[in-house]
């Protein structure tokens, strides 16, 4: 197939477009700067968000820029269905979560972060383990994205990609600094126009400019029959089915969503939500096709990574001054994600670190600016560190979605279930995480009895995630009878050869152990939580005038 | 054209589609918020 050359940048160009793109950003978030900012807008913004800036708030943050590239990972590892098994599944967790998180502003409505809440339900473990996978899964995405950024930079231009690095870095450190979440969000308005508008614009301009849709049938020949149908079982269960199985871990251990759910006004969550589920599905799918068309057109990834795949479709197909909408929409997404990183990290640091350990009545707001500040500059050096180091994310990555995935029942539970309890919290996740290791790593041989005893747990974990999906919207009864009937459909097909997927199985079987384990604990309590507590000892940390004294802040367990 | 290439014509092109649709409740909402905050007197976050 007859492929045009790639188009670079040059330093003028790539330096005069980081610095319009960083600058005007940075001026927008000195619209809203102020002198003296106060503690709890730095986290929540007041939780009085309007619908327009939380939904592109949402949509900005839930986007990175490795969801785009692995999206056209999928497509072209997959074929056809392969976006869909990525960027569906990924909507589907903002969706899946917006029914939890009403409860959640219900039950906590001025909280700041999830881990915050925890303290007040449980106590300090429950609330360490969540903080904890929340700090590591943060410090991870917030690394990710300067990858990409570097990699972007050094890609398309003469820049190293170190370079582009502190680039990235700079740039977002500069207008999220003063204003943190704030800041975070009203840029994510801006970034998420430019990210949407050219998506509207490059994938059918790359479309046409590739000669599809001829290309359809002069390329099928690339395509094998798994690729090439629709209801691909590949697609399924190597890309789609784990992604399933991530949708509630995902949503439940990411600090940037409980974060904006926190923010927006409390009637419309539900709105922002379904908005943003749609926008983020739409634009990731979107960009997943064009792996699709790599693949129709027997394109080879440069240097043989997948993750060149969409700058190598841009940069072959797109005119420069397209090439530089391409730029601002891979810039754009991965500093929306970034900002909301540190906004998120210096939230949890500022309350879980420090307003919960000296106590809500003792914490000093300016004392909270500071060390979100900090957090803020020192999360940012580590995370170039880390990326200059180009280490391997994958394993970290696995721990930390198996550790919120052992989170998803205790956490969810405790908003529900007055009998939960901190130990039975903390013991089912520690269980859940023991299991979850030697399946994941093979640590131990799952043939025979083993094998049937992990493959009967990974059909209890099918239950658990669509008992909880289901329990979210439609309540306790629909969702025991959709997870029995999920558990019961999957299990002859699932009990002798589930295991064989160790991805699917590790994660269903640290759902379905820290369920057993917690359910199991906490039939055994005979105590009640008053939820009505979690109101009284989670709240601003700066005076209002109308600041009523509430009980002592300090968490108990039941 | 065949049938199965209209429909992959389609399926490609339809999700630019909906993200445009997107893109214009985002933009109008946000308006509004702008406009709301700017009668109150207040910053729009």
């Amino acid at each position: 197939m007859n492929v045009p050359e790639e188009v670079q940048f040059g330093v003028l160009t790539v330096v005069v477009i980081l610095v319009l793109f960083y600058g005007i950003t940075f001026l927008i978030s000195t619209r809203i700067g102020k002198k003296e900012e106060n503690a709890d807008g730095y986290m929540t913004a007041g939780n009085n968000i309007g619908f327009g800036i939380s939904a592109a708030s949402m949509t900005a943050t839930w986007i990175w820029a490795s969801s785009m590239y692995a999206s056209a990972t999928s497509g072209y590892t997959y074929g056809i269905s392969g976006p869909i098994h990525y960027g569906l599944w990924g909507a589907l967790m903002i969706l899946f979560i917006y029914p939890f998180g009403r409860r959640i502003r219900t039950v906590a409505p001025k909280a700041h972060t999830l881990a915050e809440v925890m303290y007040a339900r449980h106590g300090r473990s429950s609330q360490v383990m969540l903080a904890g996978s929340n700090v590591v899964g943060s410090v991870i995405s917030l690394m990710s994205n300067f990858i990409a950024g570097g990699a972007l930079i050094s890609l398309l231009s003469p820049f190293s990609f170190f370079q582009g690095v502190i680039a990235v870095a700079g740039g977002v450190l500069l207008y999220t600094l003063w204003s943190g979440f704030r800041a975070s969000v009203l840029t994510d308005f801006v970034q998420v126009v430019a990210m949407l508008g050219a998506v509207v614009i490059i994938v059918p301009v790359i479309f046409f400019a590739a000669d599809f849709p001829a290309a359809f049938e002069t390329g099928a020949a690339n395509l094998t029959p798994q690729q090439g149908n629709f209801f691909s079982s590949d697609a399924f269960l190597n890309q789609g089915a784990p992604y399933i199985a991530a949708v509630l871990a995902y949503a439940i251990g990411n600090q940037t969503i409980a974060q904006r759910l926190f923010a927006v006004r409390e009637d419309l969550i539900k709105k922002t939500f379904v908005t943003a589920t749609f926008g983020y599905g739409a634009m990731v799918i979107g960009v997943g096709m064009l792996g699709v068309l790599a693949l129709y057109l027997g394109i080879e990834p440069a240097g043989g990574d997948v993750n060149n795949l969409v700058p190598q479709m841009a940069a072959t197909y797109l005119t420069p001054a397209l090439l530089v909408l391409f730029f601002v929409m891979i810039i754009g997404a991965l500093s929306s994600t970034a900002d909301s990183d540190l906004a998120a990290l210096s939230s949890i640091v500022m309350t879980d670190g420090y307003g919960q350990t000296v106590g809500k009545e003792n914490a000093n707001p300016k004392t909270m600016l500071l060390i979100g500040r900090i957090t803020m500059i020192v999360a940012t050096a580590a995370a170039v560190a880390f990326a200059s180091l180009q280490l391997s994310i994958l394993d970290l990555l696995v721990f930390v979605g198996a550790l919120w995935g052992a989170l998803v029942f205790p956490v969810i539970a405790s908003f529900y279930w007055d009998r939960v309890t901190n130990k039975a919290f903390t013991i089912s996740v520690v269980a859940a995480l023991a299991v979850f290791l030697p399946v994941r790593f093979s640590l131990v041989p799952l043939d025979g009895a083993l094998g049937i005893v992990v493959d009967v747990l990974a059909v209890i974990g099918v239950g658990v995630v669509i008992g909880l999906m289901a329990f979210g919207f439609f309540g306790a009864r629909v969702g025991r009878i959709a997870g029995a009937v999920a558990a019961l459909a999957s299990a002859p097909f699932a009990i002798g050869t589930l295991h064989e997927y160790t991805t699917l199985t590790a994660s269903l079987v640290a759902y379905s152990v820290s369920t057993i384990v917690c359910t199991a604990i906490s039939m055994r309590n005979r105590e009640r939580f008053d939820f009505a507590l979690i109101k009284q000892r989670v709240g601003d940390f700066d005076e209002t005038p109308d600041d009523e004294p509430v009980a002592a802040g300090t968490a108990s367990t039941t | 054209m065949s049938i199965s290439t209209i429909a992959l014509t389609v399926y490609v092109l339809m999700w630019p589609v909906i993200v445009a649709v997107v893109l214009f409740i985002i933009g109008r909402a946000f308006i509004k918020d702008w406009l709301e905050a700017r009668r109150e007197g207040r910053d729009i976050i």
